[in-house]
């Protein structure tokens, strides 16, 4: 009995406890996997959203249009340039001949003009073919917003990480050698932090054309300052506890204090803050692209939907509709937060009655 | 007498903290040289007084023997053990001077990253919570690992299975599986043993063990103390330094004990004679306020007074504001330690004539 009860025990280490936890919070677990599954199909996307056919079934030959450029002509079409599936599809349904062609669920492409095929003028109101409508482009907003989707997590999660990275280094470097390191490394910090960096980016994306990079590389040098002061902080009490004392009586190298012992106890600050992190970072790229210094057009983002929407208030879905995405995506990262918060907290809520 | 093992001269380790009251009078009064001479090369240490943790401790340790060191909270005994290891905080504690001959090399003089070889291998310590001293996010077999890795170059397989024999020689049950467990999964006496496991690993030749009994309970005391005797039995040679301010445990477990008070070592005496017949003042008021069963109930005999601020300790004799039986001259000069019989040594005006 007692055997069998040390053996289930065994190797439940205090994050796999803190993984239990988390799973046992349900918003915050099913809002985790809602993002996961969302984040990973949009890497697939172009085989749900697109212009671009899955399978075309002509002449007696398959062509696999989604990897590959194919003319109208090859398909016997009347146009210029690439074929358009969506009419292909029309035409070999009357025609009856045995070809076909196999559409993404959604076949329409995020820069994909679609005013040859839409009457009136742009903006086009929402519809069963096109969910949120078209932009004043004639581009489809659903389409965007999903690829959107896809471009402003990755710059968040990617911006993330390397603040991550660089503060933590440097946080475990102040909080660990202290004294004159401590004192001249967070003076330099403080000077840092007082550049104004969202005039800097204004400045930058005046000279420079941003792309995805430059942004990534701004955002970072702004974004690891505020970690640092956590870790340094969290390093500074580590250090001082019996735990490292210990290892430090039995010989330990520097390298193997900071990396095997202080740092791994240190990580609750960094991990309850990331999806925080992660919101912030979201929606910074937002402002910078409403602002309109945010990613060239016509990458397809959600503050420059907001912008098209603000200048055409009433068009209802032009706003509505990026608002409303990133309002789901925020809201659904901080429940994950809330939770992985929630699941590192010891003790459990309870008061007096 | 076995060789010695540790020979500890005239250690000095003060902590110096800011006080600006006292530090206008400090510079007429620093009479220490090596002291005089670390205020001209140190900066930091400008506004700062010290603090005398220990204050010219001398003795030796032995091969083969258990040597306890007992006094209050605060009366060094513990700054004393760190100090042989160099594990004192700076700043803003400072080994002023002093020397630790450790079979033939003098530990302060080495650099920090040479008394690493030392740590763990050859002096390994064991601390007094074993409730934080271990890592709380690392399996406790890749800490006893890496106590060995860090002084073993040997694959870890076979660290692994050194640290498997270690925990069954301080009898932890299965340790194969308990080696995957974390510290969380084991009570108080099962992490000290731990703590043992990783301190003996490499077999060391000094065991300093700060106060290892004191966070458990009784019945655990003594199978740790008793886990501790053991292994050391199992090498001749190597010694224990207990520190402790249990006496029972002293009376069990020592060949000679040091008794310290205000930094400064009091008496050094072995056990039983020192049961017999303490002599110092002040280890006779230890001894008389521990509680004994055969008397009839009456109160027990505290020593009357605190022990004074380390700041504002008596300029003569440490324990004259304590002591029933001061006299005048322990107002005015402080005694030497001054050796009364054979291997007896006492800091007292009381013993100076019978020299």
């Amino acid at each position: 009995m007692s055997e069998d009860k040390t053996q289930k025990q065994v190797s439940t280490s205090i994050l796999k406890k803190r993984w239990k936890k988390f799973k046992t919070l349900k918003r915050g677990y099913y809002s985790f996997i809602i993002i996961l599954i969302l984040y990973a199909v949009s890497f697939i996307l172009p085989l749900f959203i697109g212009k671009d056919a899955l399978i075309v079934h002509y002449n007696g030959d398959y062509f696999f249009p989604i990897f590959k450029f194919y003319s109208a002509e090859s398909f016997g079409q009347d146009i210029q340039g690439e074929a358009n599936y969506r009419l292909l599809k029309k035409q070999f349904k009357e025609e009856d001949s045995g070809n076909w062609v196999l559409l993404p669920v959604y076949p329409y492409s995020p820069n994909e003009n679609l005013l040859s095929e839409l009457e009136g003028n742009p903006p086009h109101t929402p519809s069963s073919e096109h969910w949120a409508g078209t932009d004043d482009r004639g581009r489809d907003v659903f389409a965007r917003l999903a690829y959107g989707f896809n471009i402003g997590l990755s710059f968040a999660l990617i911006v993330t990480l390397l603040t991550y990275i660089i503060g933590i280094s440097i946080g475990a470097m102040l909080g660990f050698y202290g004294g004159k390191v401590d004192m001249f490394g967070l003076r330099i910090i403080e000077i840092w932090s007082t550049i104004p960096f969202f005039y800097l980016i204004i400045i930058i994306s005046s000279i420079l054309q941003p792309n995805f990079l430059l942004l990534t590389f701004i955002l970072t040098l702004i974004g690891w300052i505020s970690i640092t002061y956590y870790m340094r902080g969290e390093f500074y009490r580590e250090k001082a506890r019996d735990y490292v004392s210990a290892a430090v009586s039995m010989g330990a190298k520097n390298k193997k204090i900071i990396f095997s012992h202080i740092l791994p106890n240190s990580l609750t600050p960094v991990i309850s803050f990331a999806p925080f992190a992660i919101v912030a970072n979201i929606f910074s790229l937002v402002s910078l692209d409403f602002l309109g210094f945010g990613l060239p057009p016509p990458t397809p983002s959600w503050g420059q939907l907001m912008q098209q929407g603000v200048v055409n208030i009433e068009y209802w879905w032009l706003i509505t509709t990026p608002l409303l995405a990133m309002f789901l995506t925020l809201l659904a990262i901080v429940f994950i937060g809330e939770a992985i918060r929630e699941a590192f907290d010891p003790k459990v809520y309870s008061r007096m009655r | 007498m076995h060789k010695k093992l540790v020979e500890i001269k005239n250690l000095k380790t003060y902590f110096f903290v800011e006080d600006t009251e006292k530090q206008k009078s400090l510079h007429q009064e620093i009479s220490d040289p090596a002291l005089m001479d670390l205020y001209k090369t140190d900066k930091y240490l400008k506004n700062k007084v010290p603090a005398k943790a220990v204050d010219d401790v001398s003795f030796d340790i032995y091969e083969g023997e258990v040597l306890g060191i007992v006094g209050e909270s605060g009366s060094g005994k513990s700054v004393t053990a760190y100090s042989i290891t160099r594990l004192i905080p700076d700043p803003p504690g400072k080994i002023v001077s002093g020397e630790i001959i450790f079979k033939g090399k003098d530990l302060l003089k080495i650099s920090f990253e040479e008394m690493k070889k030392y740590r763990g291998n050859e002096i390994s310590m064991i601390f007094q919570e074993p409730m934080t001293s271990l890592n709380p996010v690392m399996k406790i077999g890749d800490q006893i690992m890496e106590a060995i890795l860090n002084h073993e170059e040997i694959p870890k397989e076979k660290a692994e299975k050194k640290a498997i024999e270690m925990l069954t020689l301080v009898g932890i049950p299965s340790p194969e599986k308990r080696l995957k467990d974390y510290p969380h999964q084991f009570s108080g006496g099962m992490r000290q043993r731990v703590m043992i496991a990783m301190a003996l690993a490499l077999h060391p030749s000094l065991l300093i063990a700060d106060e290892p009994t004191t966070a458990l309970d009784v019945t655990i005391q003594a199978q740790i103390l008793e886990l501790m005797l053991r292994l050391k039995k199992e090498r001749e040679d190597s010694a224990i330094l207990l520190i402790t301010h249990n006496l029972g445990v002293v009376a069990e477990t020592c060949d000679r004990v040091i008794v310290m008070y205000g930094g400064k070592i009091q008496e050094i005496s072995e056990v039983d004679p020192l049961f017999e017949k303490p002599l110092h003042p002040y280890t006779v008021g230890l001894l008389s306020s521990l509680p004994n069963p055969d008397l009839p109930m009456e109160e027990l005999k505290a020593i009357p007074g605190n022990i004074p601020h380390i700041l504002e300790l008596p300029k003569a004799c440490k324990f004259n504001t304590r002591c029933t039986k001061a006299f005048d001259k322990c107002f005015e000069t402080e005694p030497e330690l001054l050796e009364v019989e054979k291997n007896r040594f006492v800091r007292c005006h009381l013993y100076e004539n019978e020299k």
